[in-house]
């Protein structure tokens, strides 16, 4: 009765980042990621149903709806359970609460394949990596009892909370670093009816390693390089760019690697590089990797990161900002939403290795991460690694698929091992790549 | 194989928009017939705003997070707004003002009370909606202060119920009233 009580009285307000997500979104603009779990099994709903009721009790920052305030919107707790359905639609699309039991996450399936769509208010893509692996680590122990119970005894969760560390950790004496120059935009046809393409690469990691030390440089320069030339050679030559925007790729940053947090809100920031194809002459992948790893070092430092974060949160804290009420911030913020995302050619998020302990990593093949295109910026990538295998992942909205058939053929040209796994709204690629 | 091999796209949103255009087509064409047929009574502004009407209604119903208290906010400031626009296209006789509102405040706030009494515990859901409804109700007070309204008993006792409403759900659950009011208001 006590907790009952405890419950429908808990309530918090979005953290900095999350702020902007529901002003900002809508269909047009989901801002879902979505990921994904390919297990050695087809999956059985009932038992993922109670996987995800079990992980829900052990991570009760997940068991939230979303409200309006006067001024801001707000997490409350849900009273009600969250659904598991067969996937149907498009991934990262945006989620409707009245569809989904008003969940800001929703579970999906199909075949041997478990997906978690998350409304970026709700967390960020580390956070909902741990909430996720919950979810798989229990589907696993109710699936298979006796083979996992010394595992489920020894397994712990991690100790969390859900403070808004943005505000513990903003200098509030930094100054802005963003660049005013707007990015180079993909060109190209659009695929319609709201359509997204999803193509995998899965890469073989060892290879990919070995490849990317040959250029001293870390996998996810590497993966920036190869991308960057491929939109150099796909789009910005194929479609005869004249101007001298840069191609502009941002890259989610965990703070919680520069910061003390056990928060399981947002806690990101971002670097953007900038590559002046034109002015700097990077024509070649050899000149474009260089800049890459030089830019990479100068934007990566902990001051640089700082000063980043600092300067979105006193934009969120500003008294002026706060005291315009909800409906008049939303018209607000999605008109200047469209501009800004004009500073931006392509977001490239690696949340890196997917900790699978013990003997759990034996049913599972690999995982996959995918983030909602938008109408400005139309191809978003993605990766995570799972044992020996990295998959990248693209989401477009374009019909052209030129540049994950470049990326795929730079990569084996390489000697490196890649399969393609897609959706099929593009079926051309996987046809042709095989 | 990952994926399923048909994904769907949302064909709802497009039965809607087909719903909405009809309405919007309907609409000219009474307004049409209107002009061609009758040109002094403009009945057809008045069916148009019945269209509009069942339009808002028909948005705020398809919001399944919104909660009973909402529905009858949304339904009393509606309900008001047609009313006056009626009462105003039919020269402005001030029968909306004088006794229709007044009736509307009087059955949103019964309906506030009854679901207070039955559902206290729950209250917090209802809290933020009882105080735009009390804040709407005190319309009526601000016209009698203005000397607009001639028939003023009725506009008294809806002001009244509304406050004594307002008293008994603080009595009832002040703690949640503040709590919704802290939720929904912070910066």
């Amino acid at each position: 009765m006590k907790k009952k009580k405890e419950n429908k009285l808990y309530w918090r307000r979005l953290d900095n980042s999350a702020k902007i997500f529901p002003i900002a979104g809508g269909k047009k603009y989901s801002t879902v990621f979505r990921l994904s779990a390919v297990l050695k099994e087809k999956i059985h709903p009932k038992i993922l149903e109670n996987a995800v009721n079990m992980a829900l009790e052990q991570y009760p920052s997940f068991k939230v709806r979303m409200k309006a305030g006067f001024f801001w919107y707000y997490l409350e707790y849900n009273p009600k359970k969250s659904i598991v359905e067969k996937e149907k639609d498009y991934p990262c699309k945006y989620i409707e609460p009245g569809k989904n039991n008003n969940y800001l996450f929703k579970i999906t399936y199909f075949e041997n394949k478990i997906n978690i769509d998350i409304f970026h208010s709700l967390t960020d893509g580390n956070s909902g990596n741990m909430f996720f692996r919950e979810i798989i680590y229990n589907y696993l122990e109710l699936l298979h009892k006796d083979e996992l119970k010394e595992e489920r005894t020894a397994r712990k969760i991690v100790e969390n909370d859900t403070e808004d560390s943005y505000m513990k950790n903003y200098d509030k004496k930094a100054k802005g670093n963003n660049s005013a120059k707007k990015a180079y935009r993909l060109k190209g046809k659009k695929i319609g009816l709201g359509g997204i393409s999803v193509i995998h690469e899965i890469i073989d990691l060892k290879q990919l390693q070995e490849e990317s030390k040959k250029y001293e440089a870390t996998i996810t320069q590497y993966m920036v390089a190869v991308l960057i030339y491929s939109i150099y050679k796909e789009n910005y030559l194929k479609y005869n760019y004249k101007g001298n925007k840069p191609i502009k790729v941002c890259i989610p940053v965990n703070l919680k690697k520069y910061f003390p947090s056990k928060t399981m809100s947002n806690f990101f920031s971002y670097i953007t590089l900038e590559a002046e194809m034109k002015r700097d002459n990077l024509d070649t992948f050899d000149k474009i990797i260089e800049f890459v790893k030089t830019d990479f070092k100068k934007r990566l430092q902990e001051e640089e990161i700082i000063k980043t974060m600092s300067a979105n949160v006193k934009l969120g804290n500003n008294f002026m900002i706060k005291i315009v009420p909800l409906i008049i911030k939303k018209i607000l913020v999605r008109l200047s939403y469209i501009e800004i995302r004009k500073y931006t050619t392509i977001t490239y998020s690696n949340i890196g290795r997917i900790g699978i302990i013990g003997k759990y990593k034996d049913y599972i093949d690999y995982f996959l991460m995918l983030i909602a295109p938008e109408p400005v910026e139309k191809i978003k990538c993605s990766s995570c690694t799972f044992e020996n295998k990295m998959v990248f992942t693209f989401t477009s909205i374009l019909k052209d698929n030129s540049i994950e058939k470049r990326f795929y053929k730079f990569l084996t040209e390489k000697g490196i091992l890649v399969k393609i796994e897609s959706n099929g709204v593009l079926d051309d690629i996987s046809e042709e790549i095989k | 194989m990952i994926y399923p091999k048909k994904l769907s796209s949302k064909k709802g949103d497009l039965i809607f928009k087909i719903f909405l255009i009809s309405s919007f087509v309907l609409g000219i064409l009474l307004f049409i017939i209107n002009k061609l047929t009758t040109p002094d009574i403009p009945w057809a502004t008045l069916t148009n705003a019945g269209i509009i009407y069942i339009w808002i209604t028909v948005f705020y119903s398809i919001k399944k997070n919104t909660n009973i208290a909402g529905h009858v906010l949304i339904q009393a400031i509606a309900i008001s707004l047609l009313t006056i626009f009626i009462d105003y296209k039919l020269g402005f006789e001030k029968w909306s003002i004088n006794i229709a509102i007044p009736i509307i405040i009087i059955i949103a706030n019964i309906t506030m009370l009854i679901l207070t009494i039955v559902s206290y515990k729950k209250y917090i859901k209802y809290a933020i909606y009882q105080l735009i409804i009390v804040l709407f109700s005190m319309i009526p007070v601000i016209l009698i202060g203005e000397n607009i309204l001639e028939n003023k008993v009725l506009s008294i006792v809806a002001s009244s119920i509304s406050i004594s409403n307002l008293i008994l759900t603080l009595i009832l659950s002040a703690k949640d009233v503040k709590e919704a009011v802290i939720r929904k208001f912070h910066i």
